[in-house]
Order: C-alpha cells, then sequence, then structure tokens
C-alpha cells in the first residue's frame, strides 16, 4: 500500500527535474529522466496492483495530506485504489511507459526534446490525479492537468501557427465540456456538502433513490463534461485537429490515456447514471452518434492520422454506448485493450511516417509492406483488433459490448443492429487504410529509422493487442454493478452475426481497395457520392455549423467591439491625466532662476501662513 | 577681556539682510559665476544666524551646524565649479539661461 504514492510522484519528480533543467540536458539523460520515471512509477503501479489483488482487491485509500481545511470544508489529497482505478493506472502507466521509449526514439533529434518528455511527464501525472483522486477536486485538477497538458503536446511544434490554432481549439472546446463539468461538480457538493467521490454517490443513492430531474441534470452535465474530454458529439471536432502534435503524442493522449477520462468519469459516477436512465440513454445514445459520425468519416480521409484519429473517436463511442447500456464492464474492459491497439496503431503509424519524412497522405504511401515489414505487421496486428476480428483482443470486448446492447431494454435489438454496422463499417476503413497504404504500388520510397528503443514497445503492444482480451475481463466486478458481462446466455444468429460483420467489412475492403475486384468508381464520382464524401469527409459539417454558429459571430462582435466601449472610462481617465500633465508642464521652464524663485515665493507663502495664523 | 555682547535682533536683522541679497542675486544675475557666488552669500547668512542663536542660548549647535553650512559650501563649490566648467564648454557661455534643456 505504501507504494502508491510514488505511483504519481514518480513522473511528477520527472516533470520537475526536465523543468527546472530549461532544456539544458542532452538527449540521453532526458530520455532516461523522462521514460525511466514513467517506468518505475509503472513498476510502483504493478507492486502496488499486486498488493492490492493479495489483499483480496478491497478499495484502500492513502491519505496524503490536507490540502484544503476551512471550518467544515476539508479537501484533502488523498488517492483511492480500486478495481476500476487498478485498470486504468495499469494502463495509463504501462501503456505510457512503452509510449515513452517509443518517443526517445522517434524525438531524435527534434528541438526541444526535454521539454517534450517534461510535458509528456507532466500529463502521466494529471492522468493518474485523475483517476487515483478520492475526491472531485482531486479528479478536477487532473482533469484540468490533462486538458493543460493536451494543449502544450498539440502545440508542440509551436512555430507552425497551424498547430497553435489546432491546441487552441482542443483547449476551448474540451472547456466547454468542463464547464459543464464543473457546474454539475458544484450541484453535488451543493447536494450533500462532500467532495469525496465514495460519499457523494452513497449520498445520492440516499436521497434521490427513484432518480428524479437533478440527478438527471447532474448526471447529464457530467455526461457533457465526459463528451468534451473524450471528444463525443458534439464536441468531437477538437480530436481530429489534435492530430498536429507528434505521434507520440497522439499515441498517448488521443489513443490511450486522455481521451478515455470521460469514459472514466461516467464508469466512477455509475451510480447517478444507474439512478436515471435517461441520462444513461443519452450516454449510449451520445456514444452511438459518435461512432456512426466517426466512421463515416474515417472512411472518407486522405491522413493515416485523422484515421486514426477518427477511428478513437469511433471506439470511444463504443465505450459510451456500453456505459449506456449498462455494459459497464464491457466499457472499461474495451478501454483497456483499445489501449493497446491503439497505442500500436499510432506508434507502427509514426514509424511509417518517420521512413516517408513525414508524409502522412495514405495515397501517397502504396506498396510499404515488404519495404517496412515491423511497421506493417504491426499495424496489421492493431488494425485486425481495432476491427474485432476473433481471437485478438479487441474481438473479446467489442462482442461483449454488442451482445450486452441487444438485452438494452425494447431498442435493444436496434442498437444491436447500429452497434454491428458500425463494427462493419470499422473493418471497412480500417482495411482501406491497410491496402492503401501498405499495398498495390509503391508511390513513395521509405527509409526505415531503426532502433530497439522504437521496435522494442512495438513488440510488446502488438502482443498486448493480440493477447490483451484472452485473459477475460479486468478486475472491476467488485465497482461496477453489472459483476461482469455474462454473454453466455446469447446463442445462434445473434452470435454469428456479431462476429462476422468485422470480417464482411474486411471482405468488402479487400474486394474495394485491395483486390479491386468491386469497382465503387460509379457510385463515387456520381453526385450524391460526391456530395456525401465531401459531407462526411468534412466530419458532417460539425466544424462548418460550429465555424457558422460560434467562431464567426464572435470574430464579428470582436472587430466590431475593437473599441471595447467599457475601455471608454479607462481611456478617458487616461485623457484627463494627459491635460492635466499638458497643463503641469507649462510650469517646468527649464529655467533654474525660474525655479530658484518659485520656491523663495513658497517659502515666504508658507511663513506667512505660519505667522498670520498662529493657531494652525 | 571682555565680551561686547552685540544683541541678537541685530545679528538677526544682519543675517536677513545678507540672505535677501544672497536671494536677490540668485534671482536676477544670469552669469553662473555669480550665482554660486550668492549662493554663498546666503549660505553664510544662515551661518551667521546660527552662530548668533548658539551664543545667545549659550549652546554649541549652532557652532556645529555652522561648521556643517561649511563643509557643504565646500562640498557646492567643488561640484558647482565642476558644472560650470561644463556647461562653459558646452554652451560657450556661462548663461544659466542657456542651460534649460530639461524644460516640460
Amino acid at each position: 500500500m505504501d507504494w502508491l504514492w510514488l505511483v504519481p510522484a514518480l513522473p511528477l519528480a520527472g516533470f520537475l527535474v526536465l523543468f527546472v533543467t530549461e532544456g539544458r540536458l542532452p538527449e540521453r539523460p532526458a530520455a532516461w529522466v523522462g521514460a525511466g520515471s514513467v517506468g518505475l512509477s509503472a513498476l510502483a503501479a504493478a507492486v502496488a496492483g499486486s498488493d492490492f489483488l493479495q489483499q483480496g482487491g478491497v478499495p484502500q485509500t492513502q491519505h496524503l495530506w490536507t490540502w484544503i481545511g476551512a471550518g467544515g470544508f476539508d479537501v484533502a489529497v488523498r488517492l483511492y485504489l480500486d478495481g476500476l482505478s487498478l485498470v486504468m493506472m495499469g494502463v495509463i502507466t504501462g501503456v505510457g511507459f512503452l509510449i515513452h521509449v517509443y518517443a526517445t526514439g522517434y524525438m531524435a533529434g527534434e528541438e526541444g526534446y526535454s521539454r517534450f518528455f517534461a510535458y509528456m511527464n507532466l500529463f502521466v501525472f494529471a492522468m493518474l490525479m485523475l483517476v487515483l483522486g478520492d475526491d472531485l477536486l482531486t479528479l478536477f485538477l487532473g482533469w484540468e492537468g490533462v486538458g493543460l497538458c493536451s494543449y502544450l503536446l498539440i502545440g508542440f511544434h509551436h512555430k507552425d501557427p497551424e498547430n497553435g490554432y489546432a491546441a487552441r481549439k482542443a483547449f476551448v472546446v474540451t472547456r466547454v465540456g468542463d464547464t459543464f463539468m464543473a457546474i454539475g461538480l458544484f450541484l453535488l457538493f451543493r447536494e450533500f456538502g462532500t467532495l469525496d467521490i465514495q460519499a457523494a454517490m452513497d449520498g445520492a443513492q440516499a436521497a434521490w433513490p427513484d432518480g428524479g430531474a437533478l440527478c438527471t441534470i447532474i448526471a447529464l452535465l457530467l455526461l457533457g463534461g465526459a463528451a468534451g474530454k473524450s471528444a463525443q458529439a458534439p464536441l468531437q471536432t477538437w480530436l481530429p485537429d489534435a492530430m498536429a502534435g507528434p505521434t507520440p503524442v497522439s499515441a498517448l493522449i488521443h489513443a490511450a490515456t486522455m481521451v478515455t477520462a470521460g469514459v472514466y468519469l461516467i464508469a466512477r459516477t455509475h451510480e447517478l447514471f444507474l439512478l436515471s436512465p435517461d441520462a444513461q440513454f443519452a450516454v449510449a445514445a451520445v456514444g452511438l452518434l459518435t461512432l456512426f459520425i466517426a466512421s463515416f468519416t474515417a472512411l472518407n480521409q486522405r491522413d493515416i492520422k485523422r484515421i486514426l484519429a477518427y477511428s478513437t473517436m469511433s471506439q470511444i463511442g463504443y465505450m459510451f454506448f456500453a456505459l449506456g447500456v449498462g455494459a459497464w464492464s464491457a466499457a472499461i474492459f474495451h478501454l483497456m485493450t483499445h489501449a493497446f491497439f491503439k497505442a500500436l496503431l499510432f506508434l507502427a503509424a509514426g514509424s511509417v511516417i518517420l521512413a516517408l519524412h513525414h508524409e502522412q497522405d495514405i495515397f501517397k504511401m502504396g506498396g510499404l509492406w515488404r519495404r517496412l515489414p515491423v511497421p506493417f505487421w504491426c499495424m496489421a496486428v492493431g488494425s485486425a483488433a481495432l476491427a474485432a476480428l476473433p481471437l485478438t483482443s479487441g474481438y473479446y470486448s467489442k462482442d461483449l459490448i454488442l451482445l450486452a446492447s441487444f438485452d438494452y431494454g425494447a431498442v435493444g435489438p436496434w442498437f444491436w443492429g447500429l452497434a454491428a454496422l458500425a463494427a462493419f463499417m470499422t473493418s471497412l476503413y480500417t482495411a482501406r487504410m491497410i491496402f492503401i497504404a501498405f499495398f498495390g504500388e509503391m508511390r513513395t520510397a521509405p527509409h526505415e529509422r531503426k532502433g530497439l528503443n522504437m521496435r522494442l514497445p512495438l513488440a510488446v503492444l502488438a502482443a498486448l493487442a493480440v493477447g490483451g482480451g484472452w485473459f477475460g475481463l479486468v478486475p472491476v466486478a467488485s465497482v461496477l454493478p453489472d459483476g461482469g458481462v455474462d454473454a453466455a446466455h446469447h446463442e445462434g444468429a445473434l452470435v454469428w452475426v456479431t462476429m462476422l460483420a468485422p470480417m464482411l467489412g474486411l471482405l468488402a475492403g479487400y474486394l474495394i481497395f485491395g483486390g479491386k475486384q468491386l469497382s465503387v468508381d460509379g457510385l463515387v464520382n456520381s453526385g450524391l457520392g460526391q456530395g456525401l464524401a465531401r459531407f462526411w469527409g468534412g466530419g458532417w459539417g460539425f466544424d462548418a455549423f460550429y465555424d457558422r454558429l460560434i467562431v464567426r459571430p464572435f470574430m464579428f462582435v470582436a472587430r466590431v467591439n475593437k473599441s471595447d466601449a467599457v475601455d471608454r472610462i479607462y481611456a478617458l481617465i487616461v485623457e484627463i491625466a494627459r491635460r492635466l500633465n499638458a497643463v503641469v508642464t507649462q510650469s517646468q521652464t527649464g529655467a533654474l532662476r525660474w525655479y530658484a524663485a518659485s520656491m523663495a515665493l513658497g517659502l515666504v507663502l508658507a511663513l506667512l501662513i505660519v505667522l498670520l495664523a498662529p493657531s494652525l | 577681556m571682555t565680551a561686547v555682547a552685540v544683541p541678537i535682533e541685530q545679528v538677526l536683522v544682519l543675517a536677513a539682510a545678507l540672505f535677501a541679497i544672497g536671494l536677490a542675486g540668485v534671482l536676477v544675475r544670469r552669469n553662473i559665476i555669480f550665482l554660486l557666488m550668492s549662493l554663498e552669500i546666503m549660505m553664510n547668512a544662515c551661518g551667521l544666524a546660527f552662530v548668533a542663536a548658539g551664543a545667545r542660548w549659550a549652546e554649541a549647535d549652532g557652532q556645529i551646524m555652522f561648521m556643517l553650512v561649511l563643509s557643504l559650501a565646500a562640498a557646492e563649490v567643488a561640484v558647482g565649479l565642476g558644472l560650470v566648467l561644463q556647461l562653459a564648454r558646452r554652451f560657450d557661455n556661462l548663461d544659466i539661461d542657456a542651460a534649460s534643456e530639461l524644460s516640460g
């Protein structure tokens, strides 16, 4: 138990070392500090985790210190370890460590090497505080820290204004969600007078046994925060632009850890959602909607990282969907397997991008599988898991989600059908990416950067992407209400269709993009096809819509109000001071004798006053 | 030796007259040398008043103050003459009104 505090402390220490040395550290020591601190943190997490499991999985609390103590208002920095935070902690430190190791090779020779690792360490620290924090304020601290680090890392190559724009967009859009969340937390605090998560949840169960409006409102506000952080509709627009960051950043923040914060939040506060079926339905609907938007958009992207970004969005959509339909453990299970295979995909894509000198357009790749065998096989394994082909980790988790959705009340079969269709779409766009980028004729000659520090993480992640799901559900049964998903009672066609949907997608993908037996040129080149491609490719017009609805009116107001009305008052003060100055400067003649005379006159006046008014 | 006591009023009148003469000199003369000399007169007028007051109340303070005034005058002359040299070099004359560049 004593090891738990080391888990977030080590990345923080790494950050502090890199921060105070201000980038004067050469690459090797910076890499050791950056990756080493997260590696040690992963070790500490493993020790703390095995300790936890040996003690039978009883939730443990470690009180570090009292942050704020004011009368009855106490905020303690406490770490809380249960099955849910154990899984999150393992994923963050484990996958995070592999990504850090990979980044030591990927970022070699880049400007700001140690700054990069400082941000990455700070990010891991913030994420750990988010999942380990025992009260809402600590959680919120981690939540905002994650937002800050994503801003810093997306805009890492800050000399290009485009990257700065992407970073600001991510920051502002997630801030919208954060505002919802903050209001939700305030309401919780107002109702129960405590920031302790477990206490607040117990209070909610006692106060609203039948749900009620307030409970639904709070749950929906929390959902808003989760949607912002996890890039779910309608706040999903920041994620594709966030690909401006270096590829390991995309792997760490936008696949493995940060975007899962929303899933964690909902799982952590699941009592509220259980009390309010409406809010839970909203979670499922948001997930399903995002799933579809992202799948169709991914099908129309050229940039390999944007394809992966949209696939992340859709997989997080699956997690929300699972949370919504009550497959709580399956959602966390999918979160874990997704972290494995999505980190693998991003890192392998990073190797490809690096080998092609930062070429990200899949239509300029082609035929790479012979020349880049390691990245290719890693991409293939990751894609298989993403598409949920049988025996890969993604299959086990996605299968559970799909089967569980069938049981969700009257709309269950519909939900199941839509989700299965989305699974088909997932494997279709994944197949498109693989076949276009790695097969066919070669369009750009690759120069692979080899190195153990880049290949080892890929190998480990590939093994996890395949085998990460074999050992069944993660130890969250004691935390989450469904106690694990029982998929055994489904039989017959339902199971087969669920299993075959991704394979059909793969087959269709092969026929269209691989062997070209099936031509869709006629459809694509028709007016409808072109229009749809534009609509889907542009992310279903969300960006354009927000641009019209918010950005442009805001810019317009800013332009109109350039000479701020409120500023007039202050301008007036300035003007008065300036006028007075003009008057008083008249007396500053620069003539010494004039000054002497005024001093003498003043003295005489002062004496006169003293003499003529003795009472003063 | 018997000291002839000069009434303090007369001494103060003398000091005031000297002070007024010095002040008038500062205000009307434009030549820096004369300006410094007038300042010197003003300071000595003050010194005289101090000494007279010290003698009147039989206190050493007046004479101590006079010594301070003397050292101040010496310092002032040292700095003042340096400034005079600089001014003469820069403006080619000793007119104090020529050095009025600090006007607002």
